[in-house]
């Protein structure tokens, strides 16, 4: 890996053709038809100069790709891949551009509906330039919370600013910390999001879009990294996938937990914290985070865990990558091993949390098949690759994998988990939880 | 076992397709208004043909969005006003055989079905008879009218590109191997190609199977054949998430349909003599040219529309030895560019250590699934490939050294 910055750079192919001069950067290009995300493209240096040719050669099948999922609905399979075909019909018939600008033109909601849930610990930097992407939306929401998970209260004063709410919940954890945010909401629509997060100027209205459909109770969207400066904000958003990577819309229902369950349904593709929001309702019939879950307890995968019940409960998620946000990845090995670590921990422990709410083995079986397995392939990868850097990820990996292990001995942990199902129907579920 | 190979126009109402009781198999060629659309290869029970509504199936799946992606291609250039008023260049297509006489007139029958329509601003054939041993290419040349011969009587394949080399005057010399033909859209895929890319050091297209009337044809063909895909792509010295590339050159094209900037290949010095000799070193050609024109700092397209049908090896033996002849080849090249090229030596010694890895691989994961055949087509190509790491690029130079005293 080569130690340059890499150059992110935003292009609108609605615009017109471009070409793109060398700059001795290797670049991402973010390619969108107006306010679509079509897709990425990473660039080697010398990859550059790129031609309006090469960049249409590039963009034809995202712009067909998008074209298609944008004229019919598609559900999620396995893996989370559309499981219907494109069909030859639409193929041949489909005005591909004149499709995606009559989607584009549809004009925007207001967010009057919509509360905003930020979480955030000790990163009063970041968090102001999060508030600050708020406060520049398009269309702003009807309320701004804040929610202060730092022991110390750290984030007061860059809270005292117009339209946004304060909330102090000294006591550690996201799902805590989300659940007293969700308390303190008053929209029928909450959407949540991270202090390490800068929303795109549309990112509310295009999650009060998302919501037109009746049926859907949660949406997620597109997480774009906002800067690839290190090798390790690289590794974390090239190598491994970033946290979203789909750009076209994708429901996910109770289908896909089925075709996935026999080995752990696959529910962290449904989308990322920093970038969710929920119909209100969904709270009162199934609960608040886990509170056992999330940053600060487990690790991580309260939100996925959350998606799960949604599923479980006969709910659709929707995935709509319109919905943009630009998440400030961590800068060095030791931080990104240190997150890798804890991902890895919080999802063994979901894992654990589902399969007792559940029942549902296939998730103990992704322990202890999918993961070594897993762990496994990208080791031989890593060695044929001579990549030392994917190696000592790994580790971490293997490691919070390890630590995760340590919740299935714990049968009062456990306990909890298992009460909370019973008592899932009842909207004092929250509290319950939070106080056990 | 054999499959039928099947040309669908998508535009058309999708027929049935028939099996005879001895075929096991479609290969199934997708066009959109005679463009190509995608290659798909269905294994069916033998005898039983696939109804209107399974060949339907299969469209929806696999062309419908490949279909989209090359409408919305068009679409896009005509909204970007791509199509560039550069003058067309003058194009040679140079051909290479030796002793196939009846496969060089039906390549130069296809040629004659397209070279009427060309937009090229000049077009010539030659055709290279290489240490030949009887008159029967020359025969066989006489019957077409504007087809240059030439014979070149040092015994290798790349000194009768070099022959070729030497006696074109195009802008632009494409290479053709003898065991193929081209598809109706080869010169307009070409010249297509370069006006997307005028400044390319070269192109490369996609390669078809002509017939899969054999097992080892149907293998080599359900085994990834040359296929390298439907949609346009552009190679420089360094490609995004291939640590290893250039060095990996073949995932380029082949050799069997290939073309560069006459200058440039000039300029290079032509091909290098010791590799594609033949036995015992058949081989590592295309990918020596590849690798030097874009280390020349020049970029090679690949265009799927310029494309042509290769008759693949007929028996297992002779596909089991055109694997040797891969790892070989490979390896070949690898040892010439690691001495002459040193700017990028940690990159071909990770490419070695790559490589073992993989191949050991693939002979480790057919072993263990007991499947013979493709254990004895890695095997194969790894014994090559030991064999082209313990010195056989420099017996091969000196084989060629003698060829040449001796023809002097």
């Amino acid at each position: 890996m080569t130690n340059a910055p890499w150059r992110i750079l935003d292009i609108d192919l609605a615009e017109g053709p471009r070409d793109l001069a060398a700059d001795g950067s290797p670049h991402l290009l973010v390619l969108w038809w107006r306010s679509l995300p079509i897709g990425t493209l990473a660039l080697a240096r010398s990859e550059l100069p790129f031609s309006a040719a090469q960049l249409a050669d590039a963009a034809a099948p995202m712009l067909a790709d998008q074209a298609l999922a944008r004229t019919t609905a598609r559900h999620a399979g396995e893996d989370g891949a559309p499981q219907e075909p494109a069909g030859l019909d639409a193929a041949m018939s489909l005005d591909v551009l004149g499709q995606l600008d009559a989607v584009a033109a549809a004009p925007p909601p207001r967010a009057d509906r919509l509360s905003v849930i930020v979480c955030t610990r000790d990163r009063p930097q970041q968090l102001a330039a999060c508030l600050d992407s708020l406060a520049t939306q398009a269309a702003l929401p009807g309320q701004v919370v804040v929610v202060d998970n730092s022991g110390g209260g750290s984030a007061r004063e860059i809270c005292a600013r117009p339209g946004v709410t304060y909330l102090h919940e000294p006591a550690p954890g996201l799902s805590r910390a989300r659940n007293a945010g969700l308390a303190a909401a008053r929209g029928d629509l909450l959407a949540f999001t991270d202090d390490d997060v800068e929303l795109a100027p549309s990112w509310t209205q295009e999650v009060v879009r998302a919501f037109d459909d009746v049926s859907v109770d949660a949406v997620t969207g597109l997480v774009l990294p906002a800067r690839l400066d290190t090798p390790a904000q690289r590794a974390f958003e090239i190598d491994l996938g970033g946290f979203t990577s789909r750009h076209f819309p994708i429901r996910f229902d109770s289908r896909f937990l089925e075709v996935t369950r026999h080995m752990g349904p696959q529910v962290w593709r449904i989308g990322a914290g920093a970038n969710m929001a929920f119909r209100r309702s969904v709270f009162a019939r199934l609960g608040g985070f886990d509170e056992r879950l999330g940053a600060g307890a487990s690790g991580c995968s309260e939100d996925s865990e959350f998606w799960y019940r949604i599923l479980a409960a006969g709910g659709v998620c929707l995935y709509e990558p319109r919905a943009v946000v630009r998440h400030h990845h961590r800068s060095d090995w030791q931080g990104l091993r240190r997150q890798l670590r804890a991902y890895m921990a919080g999802h063994v422990a979901a894992l654990v949390a589902q399969a007792d709410r559940y029942g549902h083995r296939g998730n103990i079986r992704r322990i202890f098949r999918q993961l070594p397995v897993y762990f496994a392939r990208k080791a031989m990868q890593a060695v044929q690759n001579l990549q030392g850097w994917r190696l000592r990820l790994l580790w971490a990996e293997v490691v919070g994998w390890a630590i995760g292990l340590t919740y299935l001995l714990r049968p009062r942990w456990r306990r909890i988990g298992r009460a909370s199902r019973s008592r899932a129907a009842s909207p004092a579920a929250t509290a319950e939880v939070r106080h056990a | 076992m054999a499959y039928r190979l099947v040309q669908l126009e998508l535009s058309q109402p999708i027929p049935a397709i028939p099996l005879a009781p001895e075929e096991d198999g479609v290969g199934l060629v997708a066009r959109h208004e005679g463009r190509l659309v995608g290659f798909r290869m269905l294994p069916r029970p033998a005898g039983e043909g696939l109804s209107a509504e399974a060949v339907r199936a299969v469209c929806d799946a696999e062309f419908a969005l490949p279909l989209a992606a090359i409408r919305a291609r068009q679409t896009l250039a005509d909204r970007w006003d791509l199509a560039p008023a550069s003058p067309a260049p003058s194009l040679s297509i140079a051909i290479c055989t030796k002793d196939r006489a009846a496969r060089l007139a039906r390549l130069l029958r296809s040629l004659e079905a397209v070279r009427g329509g060309s937009s090229f601003a000049g077009l010539e054939i030659l055709v290279v008879d290489n240490a030949p041993s009887d008159e029967s290419t020359r025969e066989a040349v006489e019957a077409f009218p504007d087809v240059r011969y030439l014979r070149e009587p040092k015994a290798g394949l790349d000194f009768a590109r070099n022959a070729a080399l030497a006696a074109a005057t195009g802008d632009l010399l494409a290479f053709l191997d003898d065991d193929v033909v081209v598809d109706a859209g080869w010169l307009g895929g070409l010249l297509r190609a370069r006006r997307a890319c005028p400044n390319a050091g070269g192109f490369t297209g996609l390669v078809l199977p002509f017939r899969l009337d054999t097992e080892a044809q149907v293998a080599f063909e359900s085994r990834g054949g040359f296929g390298r895909g439907f949609m346009p792509f552009e190679f420089r010295t360094e490609r995004h998430g291939h640590a290893l590339h250039p060095v990996g050159a073949g995932v380029l094209g082949a050799g069997c349909n290939m073309c560069f900037d006459r200058r440039l290949l000039l300029s290079l010095g032509g091909f290098d003599e010791a590799l594609d000799t033949g036995a015992p070193l058949p081989g590592g050609g295309d990918l020596d040219i590849f690798y030097r024109v874009l280390r020349a700092g020049r970029t090679m397209r690949y265009e799927p529309a310029y494309a042509v049908y290769h008759e693949h090896r007929e028996t297992l033996p002779q596909l089991t030895r055109q694997y040797w002849t891969w790892g070989l080849g490979f390896m070949a090249f690898l040892e010439k560019a690691r001495r002459t090229d040193p700017e990028l030596r940690p990159r071909h010694a990770a490419m070695l250590w790559w490589w073992m890895f993989d191949r050991l691989g693939a002979i480790g994961r057919s072993a263990l699934k007991g499947r013979g055949q493709a254990l004895g087509f890695a095997w194969a190509e790894f014994k090559g490939g030991l064999q082209g790491m313990v010195g056989e690029y420099d017996r091969s130079r000196r084989r060629v050294q003698r060829i040449r005293e001796q023809a002097a």
